[in-house]
């Protein structure tokens, strides 16, 4: 059945490559995450080639992106966050390439795999948890209980923090992921659609041209939600509450 | 019109939701959703470490320092630009300074010129004024001297002729001759008399 809307999340294998009897295949997915890192690579460095003091329109672009994050940083983490900036635009820039690569036509959305997404916010939560805890030491823990609560609260206060704090990766990724695969499987049913109500189909089509734009919307704010969680989570690991 | 677009944004997910579970169940002899085939795992956790990582290296090696760069360049350039035209504004406004300075020590020189033509002016008018005040009273004296003068003359020749009359008189009427200083006496006593 190749009109399921769930096939186009098939990991299709491009490259056998199976070391140790693990398989590491280069896939569609591997693909376009290497795609992805070349267009972000391709566009912050080739627009930024002439250095130029009043930029062109390209530089412009990448200057723009730069500053938005540096801003999100600045105003969320602080000058603390300095040295994590160049690992948060890598993430923002990877994570929107990703989306927005998914609205190409015949392309891979890899922000549509779990496991990519869940890879990512652990790695986030696991590094945002160390640094906290290297920055901190214990009192690293009062996150779980804020000051200023009365001490009778504990009991309820403590738990509902710890669960919230290890269920972040879990939200972090599953937000993203649900996002980009309700939105894919989405426009794949309308695509079917209007290929099976033949001169009706134009309603569904015109559903489609709505959807893209739509889907083309969360794809930048589904990025920019990931990233500015990171930030949030920084923030709290840096400062405490 | 917007909050149609959004309503219909809303609704699509739900509609989504309620197809894809079965769209899931109708591949489920294929194995069920694509993501959730733990046999993909490793590869692509393995090809997201190494594509993030070389994301991380160009962009921390490459891409940020480059932008910071010439954001910064642009920041000094503008704060350069800035201190340049300030510098300028001081000395145009030093300029001007210096121009009302001339302008006003020009005015002032010009007054002070101009009262001390009009004192000159006046004190040369009261001087020549004075002149002529002194002119006139020498003369006016002369005159009055001379009127004097020529008065006294009259009222002596009065004299003698009014003698003379009278001892004329006296001599006609009576045929006594008189004594000229008892005539002259009686003469003088009665111009004296009668004011003159």
């Amino acid at each position: 059945m190749a009109t399921s809307p769930i096939e186009q999340f098939k990991i299709k294998e491009l490259v056998p490559f199976e070391p140790a009897g693990v398989d590491l295949s280069f896939t569609n997915s591997s693909a376009f995450m290497m795609i992805a890192v070349g267009l972000v690579v391709v566009f912050l460095t080739y627009s930024m080639r002439g250095r130029q003091l009043v930029p062109s329109r390209w530089q412009s672009m990448a200057e723009l992106s730069y500053e938005f994050i540096a801003n999100m940083v600045r105003s969320n983490v602080g000058s603390e966050g300095r040295p994590y900036f160049p690992l948060i635009f890598s993430l923002f820039m990877f994570v929107l390439f990703g989306n927005l690569l998914g609205m190409v036509p015949y392309s891979y959305t890899f922000t549509s795999q779990i496991v990519v997404t869940f890879a990512l916010a652990i790695a986030v939560f696991i590094g945002v948890t160390i640094l906290g805890l290297v920055k901190h030491g214990l009192s690293f823990f009062k996150l779980f209980f804020p000051a200023g609560v009365p001490i009778y609260l504990a009991p309820i206060l403590v738990p509902i923090e710890i669960v919230s704090y290890f269920v972040r990766p879990v939200s972090l990724s599953v937000r993203l992921f649900a996002n980009m695969m309700a939105g894919h499987t989405m426009m794949k049913v309308f695509g079917g659609f209007v290929a099976a109500l033949g001169i009706l189909g134009v309603a569904p089509l015109a559903m489609l041209v709505a959807l893209t734009g739509f889907e083309i919307m969360v794809a930048c704010l589904q990025a920019y939600v990931f990233t500015i969680l990171t930030c949030l989570y920084l923030n709290d690991a840096i400062h405490l509450h | 019109m917007k909050r149609s677009a959004w309503r219909i944004g809303w609704s699509l997910p739900v509609v989504a939701l309620a197809i894809a579970p079965s769209a899931a169940f109708a591949a489920g002899a294929e194995g069920g959703l694509p993501q959730l085939d733990v046999t993909t795992f490793p590869t692509q956790i393995f090809w997201l470490i190494v594509s993030f990582t070389v994301l991380y290296i160009f962009m921390s090696k490459i891409v940020v320092p480059r932008i910071a760069d010439v954001l910064e360049e642009r920041q000094d350039r503008i704060a350069d630009d800035l201190e340049t035209a300030e510098r300028f504004k001081g000395e145009a406004e030093g300029v001007k300074a210096e121009y009302e300075q001339t302008l006003a020590d020009s005015r002032e020189k010009a007054q002070a010129l101009f009262r001390e033509t009009h004192e000159m002016i006046v004190k040369e008018h009261a001087a020549a004024e004075a002149e002529a005040a002194r002119k006139t009273a020498v003369t006016t004296k002369e005159a009055e001297t001379r009127i004097a003068k020529e008065k006294d003359g009259a009222l002596e020749n009065l004299r003698a002729v009014a003698s003379d009359a009278a001892t004329a008189a006296m001599t006609k009427l009576t045929g006594i001759s008189v004594d000229d200083t008892a005539v002259g006496k009686a003469v003088d006593a009665a111009m004296t008399q009668r004011g003159a």
